[in-house]
């Protein structure tokens, strides 16, 4: 006649659903912390995505968002649909062992913590990075951000076996509602990431580099304080084509990275994705079909000619 | 729409949950909704792969992708063990559990005031104990009767002032009635209910009907027509309507009267956990269920003979099946079947053939007949006249169980289950095997 098995304590029960609705998740930021946590920090620092006995066929997936003040809910959404998003990639089959980092971009003129990145983690230890996001809150009010940092260090410091072996791009989706400085300063990566370079990276080239490694997109969610503005679109559609994607509502984040990869895995195409998200129970499948039309339609992951030989260092970063 | 409701006719541990997780495993299902009990259920499912959870409040179907779980106001609702048992779920790699989960405003809540108050009962039993689980599910049942507009109901749990009036209210007057209980103060409570208000859906009666119109539905069950309120062996019952009649009101309220499927399920031991009468009880048996474990609250659980007299009546109080699952024939030692299974539920121990049989009439009475609804006093005499039965056995263990099952019952099995996961299930007929489908894993 069955028997009580899951433990009924208040306040362990209190704690489990605070964590789930993501109420105390980033504890570090909402403590008072003001600089980057040393399991986020870039300085020095390389991400890898590896093949494991566990997860043979690792499929690496970032997700790099923007903490400056009109973004501010972004994490907290992602962290409150994280499950869905997992579950989506995982149960549905639509990439094979997905793992994913978090980080964020602020300004590096102006901000404390301009660029924070986790690890690429296939359980819910992505979860403890999303926690320990500084949320800076700040931004500098010029209508640009140091995305063009972020991209510089998914280009340059990250190493992934599934390009290494499998010659695979990883997928990179960048959520934001501004515009990228012109050039990669010299001096914002000598202090934020450690490297020395001998001149600034035109942001052009430095998009070149790592589209050949990360198929990237940008999300401009609506409701954001720019995303009215043709300006960042465009920018953005200039860097990245129809990559550059319009979001209707930021509560549709999750899906839409899910589906972008299956598609980009040719797992599925748009229509089954939508059918899978209505069977999930998901209410934005009116947003992530209107955002991904775009996007349906024989595009498939991209693949390098085998096999795939790595250069610098071994690591599989191709340096300029 | 084909739906399917699927209840126990024992005393609970058939097999209910492997049963609703094949069946979510071989068609599309939208969504599996509960119409009794509560927390205190244990619907084990294992997968091939290992992986195994015991479902209390998520419908067993919850493993299979994108399968949503509706709570109807039927249940009595746990938030304190939903959060444990999602968390479990998401060890076991299904994160996702909570966000498809629904939940009806009208449910009861079972409170930590409720399981003190149910222990303490319980406990001041002494020997007499009715087998309950101690988790407050009866009490709460019976707290939603006697004050049926003060009842903390699951739909409070979105307005923190009414939710602590409420449980204030049901503090005292249990204190008053049983002394002070071992629980922990309302504003300690409070962020608990209202955390889950936040993080699971909380929909009104009319939700159900939607969904019963958008996709097929499997009713799982929770214990067994023995143990009904009304039709169980008084007082060895749970406060909770065990046969089909939640759901075939859930079904008629939608306008769907009569057309789902009735699926009964049986186990070829008849087993129970807890006292009360269990006539073919044979503790040679060379059974244990791993998954059942002597606890304090229903002691050891207990194996006996196929009691075709007590199931018959279970049919009979429950108005009928259109099929029978018919699990656990890997204990028959059948050779197509091996006895010594991997582990997974109520293996033999000494690896061989049991000596399992078919109870068809007892010494004193070869049939049970049903009583109006109610009369606990003629329940409490039938239960008496159990007690004092003895179980007649006409023949030796049968070769051919599901000949002999269906004979014994009159009813044809439509499913057989030879192990623990939904790949150890055979379909016996068109209708049972639904639109089939690849068992994934």
């Amino acid at each position: 006649m069955g028997s009580g098995v899951w433990s009924t304590d208040v306040y362990d029960a209190a704690k489990r659903y605070r964590k789930a609705t993501g109420k105390s998740a980033f504890s570090y930021s909402d403590s008072g912390a003001r600089t980057v946590h040393t399991a986020l920090d870039p300085k020095g620092a390389t991400r890898e995505s590896r093949d494991s006995a566990e997860h043979p066929q690792s499929t690496p997936i970032a997700v790099l968002f923007d903490v400056t003040g009109s973004m501010g809910t972004v994490p907290r959404t992602l962290q409150a649909k994280l499950p869905q998003l997992l579950g989506l990639l995982q149960r549905q089959g639509y990439a094979s062992d997905p793992q994913i980092m978090f980080g964020a971009i602020g300004d590096a003129t102006c901000d404390r913590v301009p660029l924070q990145v986790g690890q690429f983690e296939s359980d819910n230890r992505m979860d403890d990075d999303l926690g320990r996001i500084v949320l800076e809150g700040g931004g500098g009010g010029q209508m640009m951000e140091s995305y063009e940092l972020a991209m510089y260090f998914m280009a340059r410091h990250t190493v992934t076996d599934s390009w290494r072996k499998r010659g695979r791009r990883g997928y990179l989706f960048i959520i934001g509602d501004e515009l990228a400085y012109p050039v990669v300063k010299a001096r914002e990566v000598r202090d934020r990431i450690g490297d020395r370079l001998a001149e600034d990276v035109p942001i052009r080239q430095l998009v070149d580099e790592l589209t050949a490694r990360w198929d990237t997109y940008y999300l401009l969610p609506a409701g954001s304080h720019y995303s009215g503005n043709r300006k960042v679109l465009d920018f953005w559609r200039g860097l990245l084509g129809q990559h550059a994607v319009e979001l209707d509502d930021l509560d549709a984040v999750c899906e839409t990275i899910a589906l972008t990869v299956g598609l980009g895995e040719q797992a599925i195409d748009l229509e089954q994705g939508l059918r899978d998200l209505e069977r999930t129970g998901s209410a934005a499948t009116a947003t992530v079909s209107k955002a991904l039309a775009r996007l349906d339609g024989g595009r498939g992951a991209q693949v390098s000619t085998l096999p795939f030989t790595s250069t610098g260092r071994g690591s599989g970063v191709t340096r300029l | 729409m084909n739906h399917v409701v699927v209840v126990d006719l024992g005393y609970g541990d058939a097999g209910k949950g492997t049963v609703v997780d094949w069946l979510c495993a071989t068609r599309p299902v939208h969504t599996v909704v509960r119409f009794n009990g509560g927390a205190q259920a244990a619907h084990n499912v294992v997968l091939p792969d290992g992986r195994q959870h015991t479902f209390a409040q998520f419908g067993a179907g919850t493993f299979r992708p994108g399968v949503r779980t509706h709570l109807s106001r039927y249940v009595v609702v746990d938030p304190l063990a939903l959060a444990a048992e999602a968390d479990h779920l998401t060890s076991v790699g299904v994160p996702d559990a909570l966000d498809r989960l629904t939940v009806d405003g009208d449910a009861l809540l079972a409170t930590p005031y409720h399981r003190a108050a149910n222990r303490a009962r319980e406990m001041a039993r002494g020997a007499d104990r009715h087998g309950s689980c101690g988790l407050g599910v009866g009490e709460s049942v019976a707290y939603g009767l006697a004050h049926p507009d003060e009842a903390p109901r699951v739909a409070d749990c979105r307005h923190p002032e009414r939710l602590r009036r409420r449980l204030t209210l049901l503090r005292d007057r249990l204190t008053a009635e049983l002394g002070p209980l071992d629980a922990p103060p309302v504003a300690d409570c409070l962020p608990a209910f209202t955390g889950f208000a936040d993080r699971v859906r909380i929909v009104d009666g009319t939700y159900l009907a939607g969904v019963l119109r958008a996709g097929t539905c499997v009713f799982e069950g929770a214990q067994g027509v023995l143990l009904d309120e009304w039709h169980g062996f008084h007082p060895y019952t749970t406060w909770s309507t065990t046969t089909f009649a939640n759901a075939e009101t859930l079904l008629t309220e939608a306008g769907l009267a009569g057309s789902a499927q009735r699926l009964g399920v049986l186990r070829t031991t008849t087993t129970r956990h807890g006292p009360g009468p269990l006539v073919t009880e044979d503790p040679a048996l060379p059974f244990t269920d791993p998954r059942n474990p002597t606890n304090p609250w229903q002691g050891r659980f207990r194996f006996g003979h196929f009691d075709a007299v007590a199931h018959r009546y279970a049919l009979a109080v429950a108005g009928g099946v259109d099929g029978l699952a018919l699990t656990h024939l890997d204990l028959t030692g059948r050779p197509d079947s091996p006895a010594q299974r991997a582990p997974g539920t109520g293996c033999p121990t000494d690896g061989g053939p049991a000596p399992l049989r078919i109870c068809r009439r007892y010494d004193t009475l070869d049939r049970l007949d049903p009583g109006p609804p109610g009369d606990l006093d003629r329940q409490a005499a039938l239960t008496a006249r159990l007690a004092a039965a003895r179980p007649v056995y006409d023949d030796g263990p049968p070769t051919d169980w599901v000949a002999a099952v269906e004979a014994a019952l009159d009813v044809p099995v439509t499913l057989t289950s030879h192990g623990p996961t939904a790949a150890d299930k055979i379909a016996r007929s068109a209708q049972v095997a639904g639109q089939l489908v690849a068992v994934p894993g």
